[in-house]
């Protein structure tokens, strides 16, 4: 059975994020990923990158300790689905603090040569699911950082085969009916993930 | 002239400190009114809650839990963060500290009837600093697009008055930094700062 790690950061139960998360999850569970579904709020999972860690950061692999079941479940995924709402054309904190504090030297990547390699690379597929509050046009404007981070960052120490960004802009002004079209969508491509 | 200096970083005595030392020399040779918040000294809770996100559009009363930062950022109008980068971004302290902060009718106003898009809130900000610090080299953070900086320069930005000045410095390949660099890199930060405040 293949594994799949949902990060979902979104502090309320009925918001369309949360909405989408059941989506991802059941999608992918219906179709016989085990799903490992890492709800980053009720875990209640703290962002904040130490001083002692900050101090320890290239140390391995005691680095690793402060965050060792996350780094486990990490470790064990064939594929990560992130999802989570775009604020201030970022990650909100807490799925930020994931990439501080758990993808460290000797887990997300490793230093060969002063050259900095890949160490993800079991993660054969990526996805983030994501929504905005502004337009895409505010975002291209901003030069879009989520989407970059996760098409390029996430995808540099992955290097997966598929990597899809599926993001709804302008989601406060969005109508029930663009709503359940991009939850539709969402659906589609984790059947066919 | 009034100044905010948003400053994060875990240690005391990291080459950020040494940053923000120079920033604050720099605003004080001005004359300028300071006020520094130190993140992780404060301990800055960064994680916006369920409870904060319920009343996200129930302006003012959503100022509450951060009334003291709201208050700094309406007084200010010259912004400066310093921070190091991690993996192309600011720490997950600072990005909570937009998130909790950067809410409805303090920095934006909502879109409603006569507008279809958020309009901006810090107009009054005439000038934004940015001073960081990467891992990475200049060329692969170009490469990734600069998503920090432009979470700043433009996210932020786009939300200050229009005509702003801005200042960017950030120094790369930190883990391999030679000290004469360091020290120029300081150098170039007092420029940078000594131009912005002109």
């Amino acid at each position: 059975m293949t594994r799949a790690l949902v990060l979902y950061a979104h502090p309320l139960d009925d918001s369309f994020a949360a909405s989408l998360h059941r989506t991802v999850v059941t999608t992918l569970d219906a179709r016989g990923w085990e799903v490992d579904d890492c709800d980053l709020y009720k875990e209640g999972f703290d962002p904040v990158l130490s001083a002692a860690e900050r101090q320890g950061y290239h140390d391995e692999p005691s680095n690793i300790v402060p965050v060792a079941s996350y780094v486990e479940r990490l470790r064990a995924a064939d594929a990560l689905v992130l999802c989570f709402p775009v604020w201030n054309f970022g990650y909100p904190a807490i799925l930020k603090g994931v990439f501080d504090r758990v993808f460290l030297p000797g887990v997300s990547f490793r230093l060969e040569d002063g050259f900095v390699k890949p160490n993800l690379t079991h993660i054969k597929k990526v996805a983030a699911v994501c929504t905005y509050g502004g337009t895409r046009l505010r975002a291209i404007g901003a030069g879009d950082p989520p989407r970059k981070i996760v098409t390029r960052h996430l995808w540099h120490v992955t290097r997966p085969t598929k990597l899809k960004y599926l993001a709804l802009y302008d989601m406060n002004r969005a109508t029930h009916d663009k709503r359940a079209a991009f939850e539709a969508r969402v659906a589609r491509e984790m059947e066919a993930f | 002239m009034r100044a905010l200096v948003v400053y994060c970083h875990p240690r005391e005595g990291s080459f950020t400190s040494a940053v923000r030392d120079k920033v604050l020399d720099r605003l004080k040779a001005k004359g300028a009114e300071v006020r520094l918040t130190d993140l992780y000294a404060d301990g800055f809770d960064p994680v916006l809650s369920a409870s904060e996100h319920e009343g996200y559009l129930d302006c003012p009363k959503n100022v509450a839990p951060v009334a003291k930062d709201v208050e700094d950022i309406a007084w200010c109008e010259t912004l400066i963060f310093v921070y190091p980068t991690w993996w192309y971004g600011q720490p997950a302290m600072l990005k909570g500290w937009l998130d909790r902060v950067l809410l409805p009718d303090v920095a934006f106003l909502m879109p409603d009837e006569d507008n279809k898009t958020i309009r901006p809130g810090l107009q009054h900000i005439t000038r934004l600093g940015v001073f960081t610090t990467c891992g990475a080299s200049r060329w692969l953070t170009t490469l990734v697009g600069a998503p920090g900086r432009k979470t700043l320069l433009r996210g932020i930005g786009l939300l200050c008055a229009p005509r702003k000045r801005t200042a960017f410095a950030a120094h790369y390949l930190m883990d391999t930094a030679p000290r004469a660099s360091l020290e120029r890199h300081l150098d170039r930060v007092a420029r940078k700062m000594d131009k912005l405040l002109s």
